[in-house]
């Protein structure tokens, strides 16, 4: 997970303490993410991290931890780059 | 709605005749149909969607619909009650471990155990998925201490599904659903029931207190947002809607058998614009919502726990609880202008319009619509392509 990735989720885990290291297998729920706010990330996402998560990758499955949002991150980026 | 087939519609009827007779009183005492929980207890149908192999119906949720829409058009509190031990059931079938599953439901089978829910929390209001109620582990047993301002039934529940944070959670999402009977908890009723409308489901405050084993928590400890996405809250919805929907179809039913009866027929001119418009728009409204009641129902069946938690899904789910919430009371509204003052504003006459009306006011609050409107609105945001199921 890079910097800009975990800078990213930060603001939207309230129950993340300052400081505290963001590690993959955190659930982003017990951290204080919503559905409602889901959306927001999403798009900061997008502003900060310039990948834009199709719909079909927007499950809970995805948002469950951080390791896993990261990876379909990743995933997103790359089939970017293939479609080129 | 698929009709019922014949050996439930067997079941059922004692179920109607005794609900019907009692429907009246339980609305005028605001008291529990004590008489209508007797014979759901004894006509097997509190198993309903018990599996075979734990001596259950073995029914489908279409079932569960069915029969709280024919419930409803009697009484829309009974059939309440009936529908929401079925969402508890369901949730307990779908989540709770093999053990508790082999203790509890064939017990429910046998009409011994009806279950209410305790989800709402005051200071929440009627947010599912989170509390404030913290609880203990000690040894194998789970201490709470649970305020619950509003259970249907709850003085006559044989045990309950509560929600509550797990222990030692570090966020209010992390609830777990736990289930308790009667006799392992204090059980308090803390005051009364005085509603506008639904008044037989006795829905009073209630305290809980005491510890239940460990291993009663349904679904994994602090998860229970998985059993709301998979269970809780699709069978909440359809089922609220179908009770809905079942009391305004009787609503219109009742009606129509006024209207063509040979003294009405005397007094009235059924080729009235009004009047036929009026019994027109009643019927749209209600043929509006069990079309996209029995085509939730459909879809619900056909989905994987995974797609559950899709936008799609819950988009179309909580829509449904939104139109059937503001069509089915705006139907009776509509046979209340059509029929007139006295059968349709007079308490206790044979329509019961006026009841159905009071009923149905409490859809639009029973989970509040003004929530599912932004929990829509942000899942639309997240389904730009609109993929429509
Ligand atoms: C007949 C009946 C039986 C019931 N039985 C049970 C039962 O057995 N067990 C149980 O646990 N509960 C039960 N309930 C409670 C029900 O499930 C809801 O939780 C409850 O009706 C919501 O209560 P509320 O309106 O006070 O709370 P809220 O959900 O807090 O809503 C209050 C109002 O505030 C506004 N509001 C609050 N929060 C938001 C938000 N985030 N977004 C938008 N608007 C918001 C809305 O305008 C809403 O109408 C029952 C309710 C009824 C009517």
């Amino acid at each position: 997970m890079d910097q800009a990735f975990t800078d990213t989720l930060r603001p939207h885990l309230r129950y993340l303490a300052p400081g505290q290291e963001l590690r993959p297998e955190d659930r982003l729920r017990d951290l204080g993410l919503n559905s409602m706010q889901a959306i927001d990330l999403v798009f900061d996402l997008e502003d900060n991290c310039g990948v834009t998560l199709p719909d079909d990758q927007l499950t809970d499955a995805n948002f469950e931890t951080a390791g896993s949002l990261w990876e379909a991150v990743q995933h997103a980026r790359s089939a970017v780059v293939d479609a080129r | 709605m698929r009709a019922l087939g014949p050996a439930l519609a067997e079941r059922l009827e004692p179920v109607l005749g005794t609900v019907e007779r009692h429907a009246a009183e339980c609305d005028e005492k605001a008291a529990f149909p004590t008489q209508g929980l007797t014979a759901m207890r004894s006509s097997g149908l509190l198993g309903l969607l018990v599996p075979a192999r734990y001596g259950g119906l073995g029914g489908t949720v279409p079932d569960l619909l069915a029969v709280s829409q024919l419930i409803a058009r009697q009484d829309m509190s009974a059939a309440m009650v009936f529908a929401m031990h079925g969402q508890q059931v369901a949730a307990l079938v779908h989540h709770a471990s093999e053990e508790l599953r082999e203790r509890v439901l064939p017990r429910v089978a046998r009409g011994d155990l009806y279950l209410g829910s305790v989800t709402t929390e005051a200071g929440k209001g009627g947010h599912l998925l989170s509390s404030g109620t913290a609880t203990r582990r000690e040894g194998d047993l789970i201490e709470l201490d649970r305020m619950a301002p509003i259970v249907t039934g709850g003085a006559h529940a044989d045990a309950y599904l509560i929600t509550a944070l797990a222990p030692g959670a570090t966020s209010e999402g992390q609830v777990s659903l736990v289930y308790a009977e009667r006799d392992q908890l204090d059980v308090q009723v803390l005051g009364g029931w005085d509603p506008m409308g639904m008044r037989g489901t006795h829905s009073v405050p209630m305290r809980f207190t005491g510890a239940v084993p460990h291993d009663q928590v349904v679904g994994a400890p602090g998860d229970f947002r998985r059993v709301t996405v998979d269970v809780f809250a699709p069978l909440a919805h359809l089922g609220w809607s179908a009770c809905w929907l079942g009391t305004a179809a009787g609503a219109l039913s009742r009606t129509l058998r006024l209207l063509r009866s040979p003294e009405e027929r005397r007094r009235r001119d059924l080729k009235s614009e009004l009047l036929l418009t009026r019994l027109s728009r009643a019927r749209q409204r209600i043929d509006t919502v069990q079309a996209m009641l029995s085509h939730t129902a459909d879809v619900y069946g056909t989905l994987s726990e995974r797609e559950r938690g899709g936008a799609p899904w819950q988009l179309l789910v909580n829509a449904l609880k939104v139109t059937a919430s503001e069509q089915c009371p705006a139907a009776v509204e509509e046979l209340v202008e059509l029929v007139g003052l006295r059968h349709g504003y007079l308490r206790n006459q044979p329509l019961a319009l006026e009841r159905a009306l009071r009923d149905l006011r409490s859809a639009s609050l029973n989970y509040g619509n003004d929530r599912l409107h932004l929990a829509n609105g942000s899942l639309s945001l997240l389904d730009q392509e609109t993929t429509l199921v």
